[in-house]
């Protein structure tokens, strides 16, 4: 039986790496069109702050690929997807011929079609090329405007500021920090934290144009007002890697459209990650992509298994700041009960959401303390029974949640 | 000894049980693993950890 893997990022890695725990005998390869060996994508944003060296960016050590018997082909540009003949055409060339296929493809980041996003200075940070050109760019040290308000950008702005440069600024087309993690009193409250260690942020406004000589040096938004810009970051969003996919004619909507069991219209091929839109949904995070690889990697090895998507659950540390954001938490419609506690005072912020009596959502913010029992209290969507009055005290012993399980 | 969590992809380190695939014996306590240990199930480096109450 022979696998190949598009991709080589953490879904292409995981299924690779998934399928051979299960097969020893399975031939994998794995076809990356970038040039480096498997790297977390997280670990870019230590790097950009210095506090990471490259050479530590990769996750597993030389001959790793070699001892786990896979063939990972690096630099290899997949030119054509034939899937009645379930083979593929790389660089132009080389036929290769498989039984079964996943789309591990990924995402790009989304740029704005607005004038001037090709200027000199204008950056996104997907990939380790992109860093290094950065990094690179940020050394005459810039004014860096961040466009985009999300997770990233966010972890973009505080790496940069904690590499030295002083003038960082997060620009957020909506009117709050963390559109899809927080609601409008966490985000504010998240924002002053942020503001307090010197960065800065601009809300509700649109890109429409970047203007400069050659390199970028403003920054005009639709309400006519304008920013100085040395440097611009795009982080708002990303776009899944779907030409081959389209081309080859298999169903795709915003992602390459697929089953319960992980496998696009065309039988045999299956896909996860960044690519994948299951019930109409891309997740475009970590732990999705890790629950896909895995469930793929068991299809492949003919144990069939059903991915129920997954309930997206994050912990964002901002310069020591803890979120934690789990589930609905800007619940619309009738029938939710909602508790809160806010502590300006001490940068606390507590939410959670109940539908039915089931924990459907929650919010963390400033404290760990219990963050964890939350998360999982809400991806086993638990009734809290007895202790639902308690779970906001920040003195409760959220060991005692135990029993509910 | 404390657990703690990868934020990036879940995994949770056990002092009790150690990493032995990476030859880490059990009764490692995680500040004292080396600063080039990873994330086993996803790769990420000891920054991307948090304690566990």
């Amino acid at each position: 039986m022979r696998t190949i893997i598009l991709g080589n990022g953490l879904a292409g890695t995981m299924t690779g790496r998934t399928l051979r725990e299960l097969d020893s005998s399975a031939e994998i390869t794995i076809i990356s069109q970038e040039k480096y060996p498997y790297y977390p994508r997280p670990n870019l944003i230590d790097f950009l702050a210095g506090e990471l060296p490259l050479n530590r960016l990769f996750a597993f050590p030389p001959g790793w690929a070699e001892k786990q018997k896979l063939e990972i082909r690096l630099g290899k540009e997949v030119t054509g997807l034939d899937v009645d003949e379930m083979a593929v055409e790389i660089d132009r060339k080389e036929r290769l011929k498989a039984d079964q296929m996943v789309l591990a493809t990924g995402a790009s980041p989304l740029l704005p079609a607005i004038p001037g996003i090709d200027r000199k200075g204008v950056f996104c940070l997907r990939t380790i090329d992109d860093a290094v050109s950065l990094l690179e760019f940020l050394s005459t040290g810039p004014e860096v405007v961040v466009l985009g308000g999300g997770l990233l950008g966010l972890e973009i702005a505080r790496a940069i500021h904690k590499r030295g440069l002083k003038q960082v600024t997060v620009v957020e087309y909506f009117n709050r920090l963390l559109p899809r993690q927080l609601d409008e009193t966490g985000a504010g409250l998240l924002q002053s934290q942020l503001e307090k260690m010197g960065l800065k942020f601009l809300l509700g406004k649109e890109a429409v144009e970047i203007s400069g000589q050659e390199a970028v040096s403003l920054i005009k938004f639709k309400d006519g007002s304008q920013l100085t810009a040395g440097a611009v970051v795009v982080a708002s969003g990303i776009r899944p890697r779907l030409e081959l996919a389209v081309k080859a004619g298999l169903a795709s909507n915003r992602g390459v459209v697929v089953d319960d069991f992980l496998q696009t219209s065309r039988p045999g091929i299956y896909a996860a990650g960044d690519v994948a839109e299951h019930r109409g949904r891309i997740y475009g995070l970590i732990p999705a992509a890790f629950d896909q690889a895995r469930t793929v990697a068991y299809n492949l090895a003919g144990q069939i298994k059903k991915y129920e998507g997954s309930i997206p659950a994050n912990t964002l540390k901002v310069a020591g700041l803890f979120l934690t954001s789990a589930g609905l938490i800007s619940p619309e419609g009738e029938g939710f009960e909602v508790l809160s506690k806010l502590d300006k005072e001490n940068g606390l912020y507590k939410k959670l959401i109940l539908k039915d009596g089931q924990l459907v959502g929650a919010i963390w913010l400033g404290s760990k303390k219990g963050s964890q029992e939350i998360t999982r209290l809400v991806q086993a969507q638990k009734n809290p029974g007895p202790y639902k009055s308690d779970l906001l005290a920040d003195d409760f012993d959220f060991s005692r949640l135990n029993s509910l399980y | 000894m404390e657990k703690w969590e990868c934020t990036a992809c879940g995994y949770i380190y056990d002092p009790d049980v150690g990493d032995p695939e990476h030859d880490i014996p059990p009764g490692t306590p995680f500040e004292s693993l080396p600063d080039d240990w990873v994330c086993p199930q996803c790769g990420v480096s000891k920054e991307f950890f948090q304690k566990m109450d």
